[in-house]
């Protein structure tokens, strides 16, 4: 560490991949919350986003020598991570047992009656939040509940190119509504 | 392949989310090996995406923490480090302290061992000087009885004690008188023995005898210029003028 009490990501990395216990509780103290604010996107309900943040970090721990930095930022391999958990959780059986009232969205409009602005008007929603109706549905379908091309048009009724034309679209103007 | 249009396909986006598909991440990855633009437009939104989610961060509770900690064992590591290390100690002092109370077992046995040696050590010198006085006593006798000149008369027992027997040396040249106690009974506790030089059939008074001599060493007993016979009587204690008791041994020079 130097003497901010900082680490460069690449110094960050290196420690981490020793192991190095000081580093993970830099990481953790600094990414923790970000990777939360992304699960709570997706599971909804903090004691299932608090099961999965801790499962993410655990698997952060774990894989570290899985990161390649030439493909990649840090905090994007932690954040497809933590997306991936979260996503896995949602799908997982024993979670939607639990949420047999909210079922699967096997009907389109309680999908999209999901992805509007009143759900998470936080993070990375409140940027789609920008996005046109259209688009910020299958951003949602696609990035926050991860379903596949395939999967959205054929919840949607819509043509595969249609899907991946749109979604190319929305994330493209993602990078403008980040600045 | 135009590099600015395939930036600006949302491929950067599709591929940082995790939403591109197997064949488009193959071919992104590779296209960036070639391009470092490509990887540059890719680290910028990738920063951009960091900034947005840090500036959005929701604090977790502060337990999950402490469990990530428990379940990839830094706990271990850090918590219970010292603890380990409070264990290495005691178990370090422990073994000290059963070392020390060895080493001072070990020590008064050796101390004891020691004072054995001495002791042992002290006895035997005690027995070494015993017998080199002896030896030295019984050489000066040696060299006594190897004198020339010297005559010697062996005392045989009388009637009162036959078995008794004693050896007087006389050296001719000195006069000296030596006498060795060979046997005679233990005298009672108020008597003493007596030797007496025969000059001219009259007994002449040459000693009492302190019976502190070990056997067969020899009295130096008082001079006498000649003398035809030696006797021995059991007298009171500190001898007698004349002979009053009875001879034990008696013999001619």
């Amino acid at each position: 560490m130097n003497q901010k009490g900082t680490y460069s990501e690449q110094e960050l990395v290196a420690l981490l991949r020793e192991q190095d216990e000081p580093a993970f509780g830099y990481l953790y103290d600094n990414y923790a919350g970000a990777l939360y604010g992304v699960i709570l996107q997706v599971v909804h309900e903090t004691e299932t986003a608090n099961d999965v943040l801790q499962e993410v970090f655990v698997n952060i721990w774990r894989k570290i020598q899985l990161y390649d930095p030439s493909k990649g930022r840090l905090y994007t391999w932690m954040l497809n991570i933590a997306r991936n958990a979260a996503i896995d959780k949602i799908r997982s059986r024993a979670w939607q047992d639990s949420r047999r009232n909210l079922s699967l969205p096997d009907n389109v409009e309680t999908i999209a009656a999901s992805t509007g602005p009143k759900t998470d008007d936080v993070g990375l929603k409140r940027v789609l939040g920008k996005l046109k109706e259209e688009h910020r549905t299958l951003v949602d379908l696609s990035y926050f509940q991860g379903f596949t091309h395939e999967e959205i048009a054929r919840m949607l009724d819509m043509p595969l190119g249609t899907v991946k034309t749109r979604i190319r679209s929305a994330l493209t103007q993602l990078r403008t509504l980040l600045q | 392949m135009n590099l600015q249009e395939y930036i600006s396909s949302g491929i950067i986006e599709s591929y940082v989310l995790g939403l591109a598909s197997e064949e488009e991440r193959q071919e992104f990855e590779q296209l960036c090996g070639q391009h470092p633009e490509l990887v540059q437009a890719r680290d910028a939104f990738e920063r951009q995406l960091e900034q947005q989610a840090l500036a959005n961060a929701i604090p977790p509770p502060s337990a999950i923490k402490a469990k990530v900690w428990a379940e990839t064992g830094l706990e271990n590591k850090t918590n219970l480090r010292p603890v380990v290390r409070m264990n290495w100690m005691k178990y370090a002092v422990a073994a000290s302290l059963v070392l020390l109370a060895g080493s001072l077992f070990w020590n008064l046995n050796l101390q004891k061992q020691n004072q054995g040696i001495q002791n042992e050590l002290a006895s035997a010198r005690e027995d070494l000087n015993s017998v080199r006085r002896s030896l030295a006593a019984m050489e000066a006798d040696a060299s006594v009885l190897q004198k020339p000149g010297m005559k010697m008369a062996a005392l045989n027992g009388m009637d009162a004690s036959p078995a008794s027997y004693a050896t007087v040396y006389w050296d001719t040249a000195s006069k000296d008188v030596y006498l060795m106690v060979n046997n005679l009974p233990q005298p009672p506790t108020d008597k003493q023995y007596q030797l007496w030089a025969i000059i001219n059939g009259q007994p002449v008074d040459i000693g009492v005898l302190s019976m502190s001599q070990k056997p067969l060493q020899l009295y130096r007993m008082r001079n006498t210029q000649h003398a035809q016979a030696f006797a021995i009587t059991l007298e009171t204690m500190g001898g007698s003028p004349v002979p009053k008791g009875e001879m034990y041994v008696m013999g001619k020079l």
